[in-house]
């Protein structure tokens, strides 16, 4: 028999796993506007995405290392602000990303519709 | 006066590489006061807007690992199978092999019983430690040098990988250990007489006959080692066979040791066990292993041969004994 605890443990593991790489293709879509670290974070967790501060900097980092992103530093106010944009790269890649994203949905969706409307069912 | 954030900032920055380190301090310093001041916006004191900040960015270490873009591990999954097999292979196969001659060269030289377990049980810990911490050190240093799977020397794995599982089927490394060691056997028997020891260990009478009598035996064990492979079936014969080679070694080993003529008188003269008599004890160990060691061996050839003559196939590894 398994606790209600390692179903919990279980499930958190598996959500991180689905979770894993969708922060990429939501940052890379909402910075097609500039936008500065904490102003991403506010947006994601607002749009619904449980993305931690110390995950999020230093993946932008890494998205501007890899030509995803671009950034520019913006001393006009009182606090200076590093504002990333996405790269014309990194928007292709980001419609990549969004179409696969569309694809495994009606994927799961098609393996999820009830039995009958699919010719597996009379396995 | 340092400050909570100062401390936090600081201590993120210790492991970033220097030249990012003002890039990234801008960016947190800016980042952590734009949450504080949101936290204040929405009530909070601003002591405990900072604590709660700093509390939810989390251990400063793991930042700055997610900074400096590094592992949290020290040996990845590209590079864990060779270290394993590498390691495995030490330990098992090449850590026995120092521990053996380490032994062979104390029990030669002048040392006592308890002075050669003595310096067995440190070769295992020092040379076993030496093993384990250098190639794991090197692995961790490849996984850093950021070495990928495709750097590494591996072939493919090919159908021709998989283990038959038939009865009567010698794999090549057993093949191979069935070669090796009869003729480890003869290099040994041969160098005793001149190296080693200043006298020989073994009674050099017996190479007026015994001694070139049991390198033809182990030759013949090296043979019948091909022979088998090439047969490629266990059989009745293949028992008979193996057991005529064994009691053929074994017997006079045996012999000569319960009359007194399998050690060199000369080199016997020149151990000092304190207490014990090193002819009656070393008679005993050579007859016990010779006895234990030619029937382990002719019994199991003998059941190989008799499940292979019934058909029946050899058990899987880890799964339930086939009846």
């Amino acid at each position: 028999m398994v606790s209600d605890m390692t179903m919990d443990a279980t499930l958190t593991g598996h959500l991180q796993e689905l979770r894993r790489g969708t922060v990429v293709v939501a940052s890379l879509t909402v910075l097609r506007e500039p936008g500065y670290g904490y102003s991403l974070l506010e947006t994601l967790s607002a749009a619904g995405f449980e993305v931690e501060a110390n995950t999020l900097y230093p993946l932008l980092r890494r998205l501007e290392a890899q030509g995803l992103l671009t950034s520019e530093w913006n001393t006009d106010e009182a606090r200076p602000r590093k504002f990333y944009r996405t790269t014309e790269q990194g928007d292709a890649i980001a419609a990549a990303l969004r179409g696969e994203w569309a694809r495994l949905d009606r994927a799961i969706g098609d393996l999820d519709t009830p039995a009958g409307t699919e010719s597996g069912s009379d396995l | 006066m340092t400050t909570l954030i100062d401390r936090y900032v600081f201590t993120v920055l210790r492991r970033v590489p220097e030249q990012q380190r003002s890039d990234i301090e801008r960016e947190l310093r800016t980042s952590i006061d734009d949450a504080v001041d949101a936290r204040v916006g929405a009530g909070a004191a601003h002591d405990t807007a900072v604590e709660q900040t700093l509390t939810e960015l989390g251990d400063p270490d793991r930042l700055a690992d997610g900074y400096a873009d590094r592992p949290r591990y020290l040996i990845g999954p590209a590079v864990y199978p060779a270290w394993k097999r590498l390691i495995t292979m030490l330990l098992s196969v090449v850590l026995p092999i120092v521990v053996l001659l380490t032994v062979v060269v104390r029990a030669l030289g002048d040392a006592t019983f308890g002075e050669v377990v003595g310096s067995a049980v440190t070769t295992i810990l020092t040379v076993g430690a030496h093993m384990a911490f250098w190639s794991t050190l090197t692995f961790a240093l490849l996984e850093r040098g950021g070495v990928t799977r495709a750097g590494l020397p591996r072939r493919p794995w090919t159908l021709d990988d998989l283990p038959r599982y038939e009865p009567g089927f010698l794999t090549p490394a057993q093949l191979w250990s069935m070669i090796i060691w009869p003729v480890l056997l003869i290099a040994a028997l041969v160098l005793q007489q001149f190296t080693f020891t200043s006298e020989p260990v073994l009674d050099p009478a017996n190479w007026s006959f015994w001694w070139p009598y049991l390198i033809a035996v182990l030759i013949f064990e090296a043979l019948y080692a091909v022979w088998l492979s090439r047969r490629g079936a266990w059989s009745r014969t293949v028992t008979v066979v193996n057991a005529a080679l064994a009691v053929l070694s074994a017997g006079p080993i045996v012999w000569l040791a319960a009359t007194e003529r399998f050690f060199n008188p000369a080199w016997l003269a020149t151990l000092s066990w304190d207490g014990a008599d090193p002819l009656r004890w070393l008679t005993g160990i050579v007859i016990v292993i010779a006895v234990a060691g030619a029937l382990y061996d002719i019994a199991e050839v003998a059941v190989r041969a008799e499940r292979s003559r019934r058909g029946l196939p050899t058990a899987v590894p880890g799964s339930e004994p086939l009846v």
